[in-house]
């Protein structure tokens, strides 16, 4: 039995998380090739990562193409502006920020040392010089947020009882993965990105290029690079994984468990998994493909809707004891 | 710590050789340790200064104050007494009054008091338990120990209690091992147990704390305290009543609450009862509260013991009550609303801390001797418009405990904050208690708001520390 408004900080706790992960993923893999790649490319990859983390570029607003302005914007007040600036509200440093806050109102539930680290990485985050840490590597910065953020998830994950307070927590994370996970994959299949240099990071980013050259081959085909980032069981960032784990989270949480008649989130997670079972496999167009995400990316938002609902904000006289 | 030529007490003996034993760079090291404790664990409290809030680590001292068992005895005695005179007045005032028509307590000092409660008028209270939880301040004067106030509305510090605790004992482990300390972390369990104790309905009640939310000033303690009990940690919007029962939001559904340890001001509690703007509060909680389907600790209206004009009375009230002499005594007094009062103030306001009867966290008060005469002009004219809202004490001579500051050990002036519990049968007080330093040096001001800090407060057994 949890507060419904302890349940909602956790399950924002979780998106927080990701979020921040998320964005410094993307930015560890792009900020790692700075050193050996031509700069139209990299203007092109931060135009993807940036539709991908559906964030308008940070440039003068004389500058109107997309592309161009991210010819003209340096690397550093990009990444700057993705990890450390305060007017961007989804900066990492803002997303740990929100984070902290919820786990502030979460203590009673969450174990000591998940929020000392929690703490101490808001102060490091806070408190580090982004100028240095460019300058010893421009990558330095968001692979210690990863390394942070993963120390936490194993706390997370060694200390915490598997009750709806970790389900929640777990759940925000998910939901949030599916969302940035789909965003990622439509602004990877547009017509623009058919390199496969674009699909071998893309697959590294999502740690999934071992698993991929072990599935099918060192050749990488966009084709295949995306289903296998679409419908693969085993791959933590597919979206496959991520929707089965969120039916299985809502599973938990729902009071009658498993049983029918299954609550509204509950049955629109089991209708999202099926859709990427037998939709997505029935057709292997790439166009298709596109449609689906599109489609997929307005579910995933009323998921959310669902949940909040649900849970969190449901008519009182629904919540009345019988 | 030291005797007025300098030596150490007997009770600090062992802990004054190891300070004097320590180089300047171990005692840095020890500080340090503990501050980036307090640090890490994020025990912090929010101070609202010129529109903003901000959120800061309380300063913690990591020498810690001793006083020994017979000490702590006369306190404990004294505050058991001073706790059950203080119920029955409540109980008194808002049902027979025979304290006010005895001429105890002038009624127009209760009936006047913006915390009097006219709605807790005849309501039953579980047991009698008016204030469930009271922190008392202490100070030791070259007269002995002495009340300064009593906190009854609801007392906060006891989560910087314990974090000192933890705190030292991890720095200083073997020191604190030797000397056999009297544990107060059992607090959180007998808070839970006290409160339980008050409900008559069923053998498992849910306890939730209610909080204003995570911008009040000791939202950490809050959070802390729910967390050690295994309650709920509660804001207004996640209770609702219905059909006089008190529910929490959870999500399955809507569970009934049994007690609320509320952490929210009486005026807040209850937009249709109290103050109809209060976004804080339960509509219809104080119905449910006097249809006894929920415990409210402490109960609404407590505030009124508390109030500083009525400090002076509480020796005539345990006399009156108990028919007994008050064990701790008070600072001396003077009411401003008396024209004796009034006067003597005004003449020596130079010499005397002048406090508003209903203000708290140091704020609103004049300490005369380190005033300006600007300040003491000032001050005269708000006394004069408002004589009745303030009162007057000597400045005392507050003890002082060694503290590392500014990398050496120096003298600063400390208070005591002990926290009382009082449940259905019984009264439980923690033995230790909130030690409050005024950082500043001949500040007399402790409040954390205000500068001031915390330490850990020993309390020890001679006899078997000298084994």
């Amino acid at each position: 039995m949890m507060l419904a408004r302890a349940a909602a900080d956790f399950y924002w706790m979780g998106r927080y998380f990701e979020r921040a992960e998320h964005t410094a993923r993307l930015l560890d893999y792009h900020l790692a090739r700075l050193v050996d790649t031509p700069v139209d490319v990299l203007a092109h990859g931060w135009q993807v990562l940036y539709a991908a983390l559906g964030q308008p570029p940070p440039v003068s607003p004389t500058v109107t193409d997309d592309a161009e302005a991210f010819l003209v914007a340096d690397a550093f007040a990009l990444a700057a502006h993705l990890i450390e600036d305060p007017a961007n509200p989804d900066a990492i440093i803002q997303s740990w920020t929100n984070a902290r806050d919820n786990a502030k109102q979460l203590r009673p539930w969450l174990p000591v040392r998940a929020w000392t680290c929690l703490n101490d990485g808001f102060f490091w985050l806070r408190d580090c010089d982004f100028a240095e840490y460019w300058a010893r590597g421009p990558n330095r910065l968001p692979a210690g947020v990863i390394d942070r953020l993963r120390l936490l998830s194993g706390i997370i994950e060694a200390r915490m009882s598997r009750d709806d307070a970790w389900r929640f927590l777990v759940l925000g994370r998910f939901v949030e993965r599916l969302q940035h996970q789909t965003a990622l994959l439509q602004a990877w299949s547009r017509p623009s990105n058919g390199d496969s240099q674009m699909w071998t990071g893309l697959l590294e980013v999502c740690a999934a290029y071992e698993a991929y050259c072990r599935t099918h081959s060192m050749v990488i085909r966009p084709a295949h690079a995306l289903a296998f980032l679409l419908s693969n069981p085993e791959i933590p960032c597919s979206l496959n994984f991520a929707i089965r784990r969120v039916q299985s989270l809502l599973s938990g949480i729902d009071p009658a468990g498993g049983r029918y008649p299954l609550r509204a989130p509950h049955r629109h997670a089991l209708r999202l998994a099926a859709a990427i079972e037998t939709d997505l496999q029935a057709s292997a167009e790439h166009v298709d493909t596109r449609d689906f995400l599109a489609g997929f990316a307005e579910e995933c938002r009323m998921l959310h809707n669902l949940i909040i609902s649900e849970y969190v904000d449901y008519p009182l006289e629904r919540g009345l004891p019988s | 710590m030291f005797r007025s030529d300098g030596t150490l007490r007997m009770a600090t003996e062992r802990l004054g050789t190891a300070l004097n034993n320590a180089t300047p760079e171990q005692l840095m090291q020890l500080q340090d340790g503990v501050r980036r404790q307090f640090l890490h664990e994020g025990i912090t409290f929010t101070v609202i200064g010129t529109g903003e809030a901000t959120e800061q680590i309380i300063p913690i001292d990591c020498v810690p104050r001793i006083l020994t068992a017979s000490e702590w005895d006369h306190i404990d005695r004294g505050l058991r007494q001073r706790l059950h005179a203080l119920n029955l007045f409540l109980k008194d005032i808002y049902h027979e009054g025979w304290s006010l028509r005895d001429g105890i307590v002038p009624h127009e000092l209760v009936l006047g008091c913006p915390q009097y409660r006219m709605e807790m008028l005849g309501t039953k209270v579980p047991h009698d338990a008016y204030v469930s939880v009271c922190g008392t301040d202490i100070v030791r004067t070259l007269d002995g120990f002495a009340v300064l106030e009593d906190n009854l509305r609801v007392p906060s510090g006891v989560s910087y209690m314990l974090a000192c605790r933890a705190a030292i004992k991890q720095a200083m482990p073997r020191l604190y091992r030797a000397h056999n300390v009297r544990e107060v972390l059992p607090y959180p369990e007998r808070l839970y147990s006290q409160l339980a104790s008050l409900v008559t309905w069923t053998q498992m009640p849910r306890v939730a704390v209610l909080t204003p939310g995570r911008y009040n000033s000791a939202y950490y303690e809050h959070a802390f305290l729910a967390g050690e009990m295994g309650a709920e940690l509660v804001e207004g919007r996640d209770l609702v009543v219905h059909d006089g029962l008190v529910f929490m939001r959870t999500v399955a559904g809507l569970k009934r609450i049994d007690v609320i340890y509320r952490r929210v001001d009486d005026d807040f509690l209850d937009p249709v009862t109290f103050r109809s703007d209060s976004l804080l509060g339960v509509p219809g909680l104080f119905h449910a509260y006097r249809a006894g389907n929920v415990v409210i600790a402490n109960a609404p209206g407590t505030g009124v013991a508390d109030d500083k004009a009525l400090y002076a009375y509480v020796p005539d009230l345990i006399r009156y009550f108990l028919s007994e002499d008050p064990i701790l005594a008070n600072v001396e007094t003077y009411l401003c609303r008396t024209t004796e009062g009034l006067n003597y103030t005004l003449e020596n306001l130079d010499k005397l801390v002048v406090k508003e009867v209903g203000g708290s966290g140091g704020y609103g008060m004049l300490v005369g001797p380190h005033a300006s005469a600007k300040e003491i002009r000032d001050f005269a004219e708000r006394l004069r418009s408002d004589p009745a809202n303030f009162i007057s004490q000597p400045t005392l001579a507050l003890s002082r405990a060694a503290c590392f500051t500014d990398g050496k050990l120096e003298p600063r002036h400390v208070d005591v904050r002990p926290f009382v519990l009082q449940g259905r049968k019984d009264t439980w007080i923690a033995p230790g208690g909130l030690c409050r330093v005024a950082l500043r040096r001949g500040s007399l001001v402790v409040n954390s708001s205000q500068g001031g800090g915390c330490k850990d407060l020993w309390i020890i057994n001679e006899e078997e520390r000298n084994t």
